[in-house]
């Protein structure tokens, strides 16, 4: 792809440049905005003031908001990272029949469009009565998240040499003591990727949550439902922060990936 | 220190034999090797007698305890593979003191039984190494001293030589063959290099397709094969026509070559003369036959045929065994 004729090259970094102008501005824009004295949104923002963060700091239903979502995140993240990885385990060395059709149910989420998913746990939980419940939000999010584990996991434990377990197994270990002691010292870097993505799948999340919530409202629902009775400045505020959030959580995983890729090199 | 017995393991995936009604019994502290082609189903049945796999039929017994149901837990077997398969994250020592910590010997006794053992395969001094810091070679002697250190009942090698080059290779199997006579442990290995079969075994177990070929000793495997597939896969055969219409082989090491037009040979043209250090290798074309070329190995003193020169060919009749 980097060969080609000098035009055909020109034309592709043009094409890079306009596209991430186009996805890099309206984030950008909105963090100048965040910090606005204005009462409505403009840009440019007249002066600096730090008013619509005190708004949002300030507001017990925005606080509320932040706890569900983190709440949620943090459960919903963890329980998705445990099945996920077991699952991606069980695929990746199982030998049993069926593993392609098992593979795409757990995978569903991530390829079903997610209305008709967010349609499907409406059904599902008003018939087990967890409809509008944080166990029914909780449960949703750890469904709508495990096919990123399974992802991320799956691809770790292809690559750990099947022979390694083996020989802990034939030293003596248990198949728990070897997950405990061989396996996850290992993939620790990518279970952690797989929790920050996770985490950030569930905190993000809005289709779903708005179907299924009810009462409970987490950031994103909060932002939507805002956007729609009026325009907030507050929003930009809140968009700051998750934004500042994701960079922070997508800078620690490049970073972690990269120190286990170097370390990888050494072992090969 | 147990013997191993095998008695008619078949494995099937679907309607393939990877293994096919085997019977095999190592005595206590021998060494057998399990040699065959890529697909042969030599590693199958390693993992069975490891206990990673389980028979479809046959029963598996290690020091006489039936183990065919058994897990690889609880075999107290000590397993070595082509690729090491050391643990990463640990230094030598702990690689070596994991299967103590797992039988829950710790301490000074668990950390002096972990140095012996890096002794033994002459590593001491590296073992706060990292596996990434050390050689192919160094790594193998890791995992053998890890496969050892716990004492195991029988030890399984697969292709452990492998991924190292020829001349380590040699040189490891020497010190592989002495380490397995020091410590007396039944030891079975698995390859399909015919050369490292025939000098570090007792006995070699030649499989093809899941089938035992012929169990024996090195040089009877290699002078007195069971069939054809062994006198091929076991060096080089020349293949001769008997009375009766029989087939025997002749080995390259017994073939003479005498100057042309001498009496008692048969009149062979040289198509090709290899030189390879303490011998030459010939390929000769015997006149008024239409076979295959016959190939000899002769030492190299002095003076060697040349390519299209007239020879004669000979070889008792002691040294052509009839193969079918």
């Amino acid at each position: 792809m980097i060969g080609g004729s000098p035009w055909t090259r020109r034309l592709l970094a043009t094409t890079g440049v306009i596209g991430l102008v186009f996805l890099g501005v309206p984030i950008l824009v909105v963090i100048p905005m965040s910090f606005s004295s204005a009462k409505a949104l403009t840009f440019p923002p007249p002066s600096f003031s730090l008013r619509w963060y005190q708004a949002f700091f300030g507001d017990p239903r925005w606080m509320d908001a932040m706890w569900t979502s983190t709440l949620v995140a943090l459960v919903a993240s963890v329980a998705a990272l445990l099945l996920g990885s077991l699952a991606a385990y069980g695929l990746r060395r199982g030998t049993f029949g069926g593993r392609d059709w098992a593979e795409g149910n757990f995978m569903a989420p991530l390829i079903v469009p997610t209305i008709i998913v967010a349609i499907a746990l409406y059904l599902g939980l008003a018939k087990i009565g967890l409809l509008g419940s944080l166990a029914g939000l909780i449960v949703a999010h750890t469904l709508l998240n495990v096919p990123l584990v399974m992802m991320v996991m799956g691809v770790a434990i292809r690559e750990f040499d099947p022979r390694i377990e083996q020989v802990a197994w034939s030293l003596g270990a248990s198949w728990r003591y070897t997950v405990w002691k061989v396996m996850l010292p290992n993939l620790a870097p990518s279970v952690f990727a797989a929790w920050i993505f996770a985490f950030i799948g569930s905190f993000d999340e809005v289709i779903v949550t708005s179907f299924i919530a009810g009462k409970y409202d987490t950031v994103p629902k909060k932002m939507f439902n805002e956007l729609i009775l009026e325009v907030n400045p507050t929003i930009t505020a809140v968009a700051t922060l998750l934004i500042g959030l994701t960079v922070l959580a997508l800078a620690a995983v490049t970073v972690i990936l990269a120190r286990a890729g170097k370390l990888k090199q050494t072992i090969v | 220190m147990s013997d191993i017995r095998l008695e008619g393991v078949t494995k099937r995936y679907g309607p393939v034999a990877a293994a096919d009604d085997v019977d095999l019994s190592v005595a206590q502290g021998e060494f057998v090797t399990i040699l065959g082609p890529s697909g042969s189903g030599k590693t199958t049945l390693l993992s069975l007698i490891a206990g990673l796999n389980r028979p479809t039929a046959g029963r598996i017994f290690i020091g006489g305890r039936d183990v065919t149901e058994a897990t690889a837990q609880e075999r107290n077997i000590g397993l070595v593979f082509q690729s090491y398969a050391l643990f990463p994250h640990m230094t030598v020592l702990e690689n070596v003191l994991f299967p103590l910590g797992v039988r829950k010997i710790g301490g000074a006794a668990a950390r002096s039984q972990a140095l012996e053992a890096l002794k033994l395969v002459r590593l001491d001094g590296l073992e706060g190494r990292r596996p990434s810091q050390l050689s192919g070679g160094q790594q193998q002697r890791v995992a053998l001293a890890r496969a050892i250190v716990f004492k195991p009942d029988i030890l399984l090698l697969d292709e452990p030589l492998g991924a190292l080059d020829r001349k380590l290779r040699e040189e490891l199997q020497v010190e592989l063959k002495q380490l397995q006579r020091t410590l007396g442990v039944t030891t079975l290995l698995v390859t399909h290099d015919q050369e490292e079969a025939l000098s570090l075994s007792d006995r070699i177990m030649v499989l093809n397709h899941g089938k035992t070929q012929q169990v024996a000793a090195p040089a009877e495997a290699y002078l007195k094969p069971a069939n054809r597939f062994v006198a091929e896969f076991l060096g080089i055969a020349n293949f001769v026509g008997l009375d009766g219409g029989r087939t025997g082989l002749v080995r390259p090491e017994r073939v003479r070559l005498g100057p042309g037009g001498v009496n008692g040979g048969r009149p062979a043209r040289v198509i090709e003369a290899i030189y390879l250090g303490q011998m030459v290798r010939y390929h000769l074309a015997i006149e008024g036959s239409e076979g295959a070329p016959i190939v000899a190995a002769v030492p190299f003193v002095g003076r060697a045929w040349q390519a299209g020169e007239s020879v004669a060919v000979s070889w008792d009749a002691a040294d052509i065994w009839p193969v079918t």
